[in-house]
């Protein structure tokens, strides 16, 4: 049998293709965390059904324990009672990231002309967080790989955050296509509140350090802001 | 209410009609400037001290309220020199409504900027002239990002209403400048926003009234330059 001609013409990077159809089986998690790789664009067409309530519930369940799953990878560097209390910040900063940043969110989708209820809001930005987070277990092998062969908890941490950021990456392209979905006028006003969420998960991470490393307290008792964190980290401080 | 501020965020003037503008009206606008502003007005005044913070918060919806009390009539006079075609009424109700804009955006932003105001190096520590730094730019640009979004709201509002676009400009910026001008100048008469951890707690500085906000920018220029 002939292998399927190549494509006279590849599709970019991060191709826009979603398809805004019913999903199948929409009821069933499994089948909604299948549908988020393969065709996110059913998952935005249900989050405005009648069942979004208890989908936007699945993806943040998702979401927050994919989020602690990777952080069994993050914990492991150091091992001891990094185990537990890893997952347990990188959920917990997940979750507060999701509440400071909603309110945001809901006023920038109507700013950027879209009409859309607050469950579609909340449900896109679970989403989001979900994708990114089943991103994050994929990379969790790479990663733990990694935190085997140094002990440098900067270049770990860089590493970490390099993968979150594809990972967010990704979710955020999930609520620029949300907002296509709904009839946006722009990308811009989504851009902005964009920009806002990752700052506001990176000094998420900065507020409750260390998360690699051991440390006497389960917070931090100085307040820094995360530039300075990662320069003093560099600088092995 | 919350139907009629999508609405208005979303910039779709076409919904809206201020031939009619009753009572109603001011009312939720009113209501949306003294919430969605006491709330970001409390995360401004929290870093100095609780108490800073309660003050902001009574003092940032205050300092709209007079702006638009204070700039009532001559904003109405202006429009109608202009040939807006607006009235005294429509006219309050369009300036209200553009606070009433900026004040749902910057409630909204209040959860981000009191999350930067917990992270940001407290009074006292060896770091709080950066931690001060970063709160100062973080709501100048929450409040100017604000006041773009809601003037642009009421300059479409404005062209729909005049029917032309150089009238509809013209007349934003008179009231622009004449709001600036005296909301300048009342924001010093009102002060501490933030508050000087040199100088006691206080609702209003000593002798609100006197001074000039504008004779202290001159002096301060010449400090420098001359």
């Amino acid at each position: 049998m002939n292998p399927p001609p190549i494509p006279s013409k590849q599709p970019p990077l991060f191709a826009n293709n979603f398809v805004f159809e019913p999903m199948p089986n929409a009821e069933n998690p499994i089948s909604l965390l299948e549908n988020l790789l393969k065709h996110p664009g059913r998952v935005v067409h249900e989050l405005h059904q009648k069942q979004a309530p208890i989908l936007a519930g699945w993806l943040l369940i998702f979401g927050i324990i994919g989020v602690a799953i990777y952080g069994t990878v993050v914990g492991a560097q150091s091992g001891g009672a990094q185990m537990w209390i890893a997952p347990a910040k990188l959920g917990l900063g997940t979750l507060l990231a999701v509440l400071i940043c909603l309110p945001s969110l809901y006023i920038f989708t109507c700013l950027g002309g879209i009409d859309a209820q607050l469950r579609s809001v909340c449900g896109a930005l679970f989403a989001a967080v979900c994708l990114s987070s089943i991103l994050l277990i994929g990379f969790a092998p790479v990663a733990w790989i990694f935190s085997q062969s140094t002990d440098s908890i900067a270049f770990m941490g860089a590493l970490h955050l390099l993968f979150w950021v594809i990972g967010i990456r990704f979710g955020l392209r999930l609520i620029d296509a949300t907002g296509r979905f709904l009839g946006a006028r722009g990308k811009g006003h989504l851009r902005i509140w964009s920009f806002i969420f990752i700052l506001v998960c990176f000094q998420m991470t900065t507020a409750l350090r260390p998360i690699i490393a051991h440390s006497k307290t389960f917070l931090p008792t100085e307040k820094k802001f995360f530039l300075a964190n990662w320069f003093d980290s560099i600088n092995g401080k | 209410m919350i139907k009629h501020f999508k609405t208005l965020l979303r910039g779709e003037v076409g919904a809206l009609s201020l031939e009619e503008p009753g009572w109603r009206w001011f009312a939720t606008y009113c209501l949306a400037i003294a919430v969605g502003s006491s709330v970001y007005g409390a995360t401004i005044g929290l870093w100095r001290a609780p108490l800073q913070s309660v003050f902001t918060a009574i003092k940032f919806p205050l300092l709209i309220f007079l702006t638009c009390i204070g700039n009532g009539a001559v904003n109405g006079m202006l429009a109608q020199l202009f040939g807006s075609g607006l009235s005294f009424r429509q006219t309050a109700l369009a300036i209200l409504m553009s606070f009433a804009i900026a004040a749902v955006i910057l409630g909204a932003l209040s959860p981000v900027t009191l999350f930067v105001l917990y992270n940001a190096p407290p009074l006292g520590s060896a770091n709080a002239i950066l931690g001060h730094s970063v709160m100062l730019l973080t709501h100048v640009f929450a409040i100017a990002f604000s006041g773009i979004m809601a003037n642009r709201r009421l300059l479409d509002l404005l062209r729909r209403m005049t029917g032309r676009d150089t009238t509809a400009r013209v007349v934003l910026f008179s009231w622009l400048g004449g709001n600036l001008f005296l909301g300048a100048q009342l924001a010093w008469n009102l002060r501490p926003f933030i508050g000087s951890p040199g100088l006691t707690i206080q609702f209003f500085r000593d002798d609100p009234l006197r001074g000039n906000f504008y004779e202290a920018v001159w002096r301060a220029f010449r400090h420098l330059f001359l």
